[in-house]
């Protein structure tokens, strides 16, 4: 429907909040309802990470706005970086991020 | 030495897990959305607002995308609905590892209110206390740390906008993604592993021709494929 009343960005950051939080409702309604050690509860868990790695490849090879501009190779390049800088110092998390965010800024700079 | 799970004990581990790595991810990537509310003509107390309440940084920035592109509520509502579905499953997975300690429906509310990707991930690591009340405390800490630096780097972000080289602000808008990459490649639960590679190979061509609905569509396949593949660690009788 296009025809919604021009907004300011007041309304628009209350459609994000109830849009937000009407999962995180309904996320504590279902949870009273699971045993942590059935099969249901697994099964919110692995639809939690598949859905966290779905995000991830959206965030970085369909992304919006402003990281759209930068090449995919660049993006995909500097998380690979960063995969590989993670592994090889015993999976490191601050090495893996700093190496595929500076490797990302380099080529952003340069390229 | 034996531990002490208590509600301090977890509240300790939060806090310095949440002082580590996520002390700099949040920093950087709330200081380029601060920038990004800037630049979008967002008042920094709504940019903030935005932050503590959407509490998802691909959910904001989906909002001030959109904003910017003039789409009307319903198309807002949606896209950060969607960019944010995952706390449904993420409380669902959560919560009942408090036991009774996370208090009534409001105390669960407030649990889920406050999860962060960041939180989420970290209290399921096998590292994180496994005690119910000691991770309340634990997630309440971490989470706190993180809200409160979310805020600062969304007003430093906001105030540093116009100084801000154009390298650097896109980074800061990459470094969530990378540590979102590297929190999923460090699992090792042989469920989860499948639930995430099958979530890549599915998030692809499901985000990529089903933009609204791709997440709900990654997550019920990558999930199913990966609760398939579980490995019971425990004589649990099947069906």
């Amino acid at each position: 429907m296009s025809g919604l009343e021009p907004h300011g960005p007041e309304l628009a950051v209350l459609a994000a909040v109830l849009a937000s939080f009407g999962w995180r409702a309904l996320g504590v309604v279902f949870a009273n309802r699971i045993d942590p050690d059935g099969p249901v509860f697994r099964w919110f868990t692995c639809c939690s990470y598949a859905i966290l790695a779905g995000l991830l490849t959206r965030l970085l090879v369909l992304p919006i706005g402003d990281l759209s501009e930068v090449g995919l190779s660049i993006r995909l390049g500097a998380a690979a970086l960063g995969v590989a800088a993670f592994f090889a110092s015993g999976r490191n998390l601050l090495i893996g991020v700093l190496v595929a965010t500076g490797a990302f800024a380099a080529a952003v700079a340069w390229l | 030495m034996m531990t002490e799970p208590t509600l301090i004990y977890g509240a300790k581990r939060g806090a310095l897990d949440a002082l580590g790595i996520p002390l700099i991810v949040l920093l950087g990537g709330m200081t380029g959305y601060g920038a990004l509310a800037h630049d979008s003509g967002f008042g920094l107390g709504l940019a903030t607002v935005a932050t503590v309440l959407v509490w998802g940084l691909p959910g904001q920035i989906a909002m001030l995308e959109l904003e910017n592109a003039g789409a009307d509520l319903l198309a807002i509502a949606i896209a950060v609905g969607m960019a944010n579905m995952r706390f449904f499953p993420m409380s669902v997975a959560l919560l009942p590892t408090f036991g009774r300690h996370a208090g009534g429906a409001f105390g669960r509310l407030f649990q889920s209110q406050i999860m962060s990707a960041s939180s989420w991930a970290f209290i399921m690591r096998p590292t994180a206390p496994v005690e119910a009340r000691a991770r309340v405390g634990y997630h309440v800490a971490f989470a706190a740390i993180c809200l409160t630096l979310a805020v600062i780097g969304t007003s430093a972000g906001y105030f540093g906008a116009a100084s801000l080289p154009r390298p650097l602000a896109l980074s800061l808008l990459f470094v969530n993604a990378c540590f979102l990459l590297l929190l999923l490649v460090d699992i090792r639960q042989r469920g989860a592993l499948v639930a995430i590679v099958t979530g890549i190979a599915v998030g692809l061509p499901a985000n990529l021709y089903l933009p609204d609905f791709g997440l709900i569509v990654t997550g019920v396949i990558g999930g199913t494929i990966g609760f398939l593949a579980w490995k019971p660690d425990r004589k649990d009788p099947g069906a």
